[in-house]
């Protein structure tokens, strides 16, 4: 296939990935997956090299986005208790979901850091979905729960980023970079945007390419991965993207359109649906032991926030959920030969179910009070009231 | 006989004849009308807040629209009334909604499916009368 031909093919996915999102109502990131399953399983779809810089950019600025969205705010206000329930929830299923991999499943010692980094993660934006439903998300709970999300991913970047990177110079020159970036960011970030304003150019989001780039560089030089550089600088920046409202639109667009479609179709293209077959008790397996992990470690720190065993099964199950950065560690694995394509098929698949499963059974059985949310969330306008009091 | 009325309301043609519905009992009945509209198609198990976000705020553009319609028309047929804008699946968004405030009479349009697509799916109209906890009018 000529350039054309290979574009034609993966943009024409992408754009069906889409139009099935926005009539399914589903998430573009989970139709780009399953249209990669297709794509790969059926027409071969193969990522060449150019296919392959695009979705590894789609990865960088999509773990950029994840940081900037959060809250700095909110993480002030809970920091000790987002701290320590966002770890235990990264550490729980980490450890669970490596210790099965080696010494249940014979996964290789790699292959199992691979498997309990991709299932320590949980969805930020998953758990934010929901929370929106039942009005969670304007409580201190609900603020406190996406918090420690933030904080588990935040552990799951920093182990793919150190655990399989090489102990020398170029570690010492990237970690010093990210630290002297992320000190310096925030400020020259508002001093070049204040600078140069929005153009049709777009020199605003060239200079966050910039400050990528040059960390996700100094990342693979050092064989560490680059979302964690992404990341790290997401949070940092968190509170001046959230100033700029309409840069953070333009940035996404950019990235939803051209880049994300690449990488999320790339990462389906690897399942491979005899493996899937397969490995369906695996599969479930893993996915019990993620989701018991996730309780084992949160839990207790629920309850010990003191949230009623209602709340903190809720919480826990939402903890569970993962799909972003699973499903790119999954692909980290699978791209440096550390899991097979086999391995990569079950983490997926264990991530997409992961997705799925603990927010149904939250949703379906431990809504926490229903009164208190719809009581925030219902807004009573008295306009058509007050005109009849007045007429 | 009802008290409290809820009418569910998305801005299609059989929503409309539910509220001209509900209003019109309201108004005879003196009876609390609320009118409840569910924001249903946002994306699920989005990658990114921000994907979540966006069609977040076109649907709330879409339904403070709505909203004011409602007004409108509850100006226009002098009943007082409360609109509640929700994220969520339309049938539990209703039914919550009824059980957790004492809802006496749900108002909701018939949408008009073919037979095919409410033998496969079901239709919201009759998943909202099979778990509301009170009488259900449906109006066609």
């Amino acid at each position: 296939m000529n350039v054309w031909e290979t574009a034609f093919l993966w943009i024409a996915l992408a754009l069906a990935a889409s139009v099935v999102s926005v009539r399914l109502a589903l998430s573009v990131a989970l139709a780009e997956i399953l249209f990669g399953v297709l794509g790969g399983n059926l027409f071969h779809l193969q990522p060449n090299e150019w296919v392959n810089f695009l979705a590894g950019l789609g990865g960088v600025l999509l773990t950029f986005l994840a940081g900037a969205e959060i809250e700095p705010e909110a993480m002030r206000q809970h920091w000790k208790a987002s701290l320590v329930l966002g770890f235990v929830s990264f550490l729980g299923p980490f450890l669970g979901a490596m210790a099965y991999a080696y010494y249940v499943a014979g996964w290789d010692p790699n292959a199992a850091k691979i498997a309990g980094i991709a299932l320590s993660t949980t969805s930020v934006a998953v758990v934010y979905a929901v929370m929106i439903e039942t009005g969670l998300n304007r409580t201190p709970l609900g603020k406190l729960i996406l918090a420690a999300c933030f904080v588990t991913d935040l552990g799951t970047v920093v182990a793919l980023g150190l655990l399989f990177a090489h102990a020398n110079l170029w570690l010492l020159v990237f970690v010093t970079a990210l630290a002297v970036t992320m000190a310096m960011a925030p400020r020259l970030t508002r001093w070049f945007f204040r600078q140069v304003g929005v153009h049709t150019s777009e020199p605003q989001i060239k200079f966050i390419l910039l400050l990528l780039l040059m960390l996700g560089a100094l990342a693979v030089k050092a064989n560490s991965e680059a979302v964690l550089g992404s990341y790290l600088l997401g949070l940092v920046l968190a509170g001046t993207m959230a100033q700029n409202r309409d840069f953070l639109h333009r940035i996404r667009s950019m990235t939803f359109t051209l880049l994300t479609p690449f990488y999320f179709l790339k990462a389906g293209s690897y399942i491979s649906l005899s493996a899937l077959w397969g490995a369906a008790g695996l599969i479930s397996v893993l996915l019990a032991v993620k989701v018991v992990a996730k309780t084992i470690g949160c839990y207790p720190v629920c309850r010990w926030l003191r949230m009623s065993h209602r709340e903190s099964t809720y919480t826990t199950l939402l903890m569970s959920t993962g799909l972003t950065f699973g499903t790119i560690s999954a692909l980290f694995g699978l791209t440096h030969g550390y899991i097979t394509q086999a391995q990569y098929t079950v983490l997926v698949s264990v991530v997409i179910g992961s997705a799925l499963v603990p927010t149904i059974i939250a949703q379906a059985f431990f809504k926490p009070a229903i009164e208190e949310q719809r009581a925030v969330r219902t807004e009573v306008p008295k306009r058509a009231s007050l005109v009849y009091e007045e007429g | 006989m009802y008290s409290r009325i809820l009418v569910g309301f998305d801005g299609s043609a059989g929503a409309e004849r539910a509220l001209n519905a509900g209003l019109a009992l309201a108004k005879a009945l003196d009876a609390e009308l609320h009118v409840i509209m569910v924001e249903e198609d946002l994306p699920k198990y989005a990658a990114t807040i921000g994907e979540y976000d966006e069609v977040k705020q076109q649907r709330d553009a879409y339904f403070a629209q709505l909203e004011r319609q409602v007004h409108l028309a509850a100006q226009l047929a002098q009943v007082p009334v409360q609109t509640h804008i929700v994220a969520g699946h339309e049938v539990w968004a209703i039914v919550d909604f009824a059980k957790h405030h004492a809802v006496d009479l749900v108002v909701i349009g018939h949408q008009g499916h073919s037979t095919l697509h409410e033998r496969v799916f079901g239709s919201t109209a009759s998943s909202i009368v099979a778990h509301v906890p009170c009488h259900v009018l449906v109006v066609k």
